[in-house]
């Protein structure tokens, strides 16, 4: 374990130099993300400036929603998207053996070595957009925080489910630069109240593709309005990020290396 | 006349090899065939809880709204386009050196290849979504003029195709024009009306749209299909529109030149 908290450390360090390095593309980049990390509160914005809502939920608590969000999708970038491009190059050109003679983990050491600095802009932007919405919302109490926090963390962890799931699938679909598109269009349904949504499309977000965690469920546990679904839906995010980490481990088993 | 037939079958040969190259990749395009109905289905369980009890929010009907979004999705398909991209990585690179020797003229060569490139995605991507929105989705997707609407997906595919090259063009001056692709790639997936209508935009914005190129490539044929259009409170009629959008296309496709030009005076050949 300590071996790989040195080699995280390491790469956070030299993902910082890099982008002190190379500053101005580091800013220009960092700004690109958060732009198109905002256009759906954009959305929401219109929508409600238009005279319109979502039935039981204000501009503010909509924009809640987005805002937990936009930071789950800043750290997973961070974390783990990296390894989602990394996986899909190296089986392309057959070189992830080059990563497997290595003496550590293949899987941890592509998340630590992919660490991506820019999308750290989106967590600030979402944190910013975070304490907006929560200035014009009643303060919630330290019990609502402690809930926020748990269901967010499980919301990342879904990501890591998610990120691992598309690294996965480059192995068979290889070369594939589409593929997170496929996800990423179904994490769309976590950005909104569920309540909009059809019985079935909650509870496939809910339990089976958990991405409701990933936004509504910790910015409705601050906003109270929990439901039971909540925390039935805890074991399937633990679950979700589970099968993501074994498909990626089996199929780095599987892995041929003949690129593509 | 002579000159015309050589174009045809320059235009012709370029496409059907382009159009063969990426068939090998056809899975690529066909992720859409999911995708797109996934947003399509975001959006539809969006505006069913926006719109509630009302009948019609900034002019537009819940039936419209649908319409409006599935029309966009498609159009989007076949204006899709990367000449941006694929100029930047030539200047890059100093692979454009071999567009010199060649007879003929780069632009024309991109469109060619965007032509066999979106020939491609109407096969498998437009129509099974088509399909997909129509008997699956019950949307009503047959325009309401067809004729005005194939004129202005036309000019549609070409705006993008002149604005993405001129965004590519960039890139003999700054060589890495990643950075502009990015940041015009986010306003226009803004100001195009992709996210939302633009109609529901500040009045002051939706004015500004007249003068930018974002409303008329995807925007403008998107109202057509719907047979109606407005925009910042001006209701136009159908061949007003596309006639203006005509207008637009043309200033752009003579921006493009004058850039063109320009651009191949700083051209080095050395890469970068």
């Amino acid at each position: 374990m300590k071996k790989y908290i040195i080699l995280y450390r390491e790469s956070i360090r030299i993902a910082f130099a890099a982008a002190s390095t190379y500053r101005a593309d580091f800013i220009l980049q960092s700004v690109i993300i958060i732009l198109s990390n905002i256009l759906f509160p954009l959305m929401t914005w219109l929508i409600y400036g238009a005279g319109a809502s979502f039935e039981g939920w204000t501009l503010y608590q909509v924009l809640l929603i987005q805002s937990v969000f936009t930071m789950s999708m800043g750290v997973s970038s961070m974390l783990f998207t990296g390894i989602v491009w990394s996986t899909m190059e190296h089986v392309r050109e057959g070189t992830l053996e080059i990563i497997l003679i290595k003496p550590v983990d293949c899987m941890g050491y592509l998340l630590a070595a992919t660490f991506s600095i820019e999308n750290i802009g989106v967590v600030f932007g979402g944190a910013v957009l975070f304490g907006v919405a929560l200035f014009h919302l009643p303060v919630p109490n330290l019990f609502l925080w402690f809930q926020f926090l748990f269901l967010f963390l499980l919301g990342v962890l879904v990501m890591l489910g998610i990120n691992l799931l598309m690294a996965a699938t480059s192995f068979k679909w290889v070369a594939n630069s589409r593929i997170p598109e496929l996800y990423q269009s179904v994490l769309r349904f976590g950005n909104y109240p569920q309540k909009i949504f059809s019985k079935s499309i909650q509870a496939i977000t809910s339990f089976l593709i958990p991405v409701a965690m990933v936004g509504f469920f910790p910015a409705a546990a601050l906003l109270q309005k929990t439901d039971s679904k909540m925390y039935i839906a805890v074991l399937p995010c633990i679950l979700f990020a589970w099968v993501g980490i074994a498909l990626y481990k089996y199929m780095i088993r599987q892995y041929e290396g003949v690129g593509g | 006349m002579k000159k015309v037939l050589h174009y045809y079958n320059v235009a012709k040969e370029v496409a059907l090899v382009t159009y063969k190259e990426w068939s090998a990749y056809r899975t690529h395009s066909m992720i859409s065939i999911i995708v797109g109905p996934v947003y399509f289905l975001v959006q539809y369980f969006i505006w069913t809880a926006v719109y509630g009890g009302k009948e019609t929010l900034n002019g537009m009907e819940l039936q419209q709204m649908l319409r409006y979004f599935g029309a966009s999705a498609l159009i989007g398909y076949l204006t899709m386009d990367f000449a941006d991209w694929n100029l930047q990585m030539l200047v890059r690179t100093g692979k454009f050196v071999t567009f010199q020797l060649r007879p003929v003229h780069h632009r024309f060569f991109a469109l060619s290849q965007k032509l066999g490139h979106r020939v491609l995605g109407l096969l498998v991507e437009f129509i099974p979504c088509f399909f997909i929105f129509h008997f699956i989705f019950h949307i009503n997707m047959v325009p309401e003029y067809i004729g005005w609407t194939v004129l202005s997906v036309l000019l549609a595919f070409f705006m993008n195709f002149y604005v993405n090259y001129c965004i590519g063009l960039t890139a003999f001056w700054l060589v890495q024009s990643s950075g502009i692709r990015s940041v015009f790639q986010a306003l226009a997936s803004v100001f195009s009306g992709g996210l939302i209508p633009l109609v529901f935009f500040p009045k002051y914005m939706q004015k500004l749209l007249f003068f930018l190129p974002f409303q008329y490539i995807l925007y403008v044929p998107s109202r057509v299909f719907s047979g109606s259009y407005s925009l910042a409170g001006i209701s136009m009629k159908i061949w007003q529109i596309v006639l203006l959008q005509g207008v637009a296309v043309v200033i752009t496709m003579l921006l493009s030149e004058i850039l063109y030009r320009k651009s191949l005076k700083k051209f080095t050949a050395a890469g970068g």
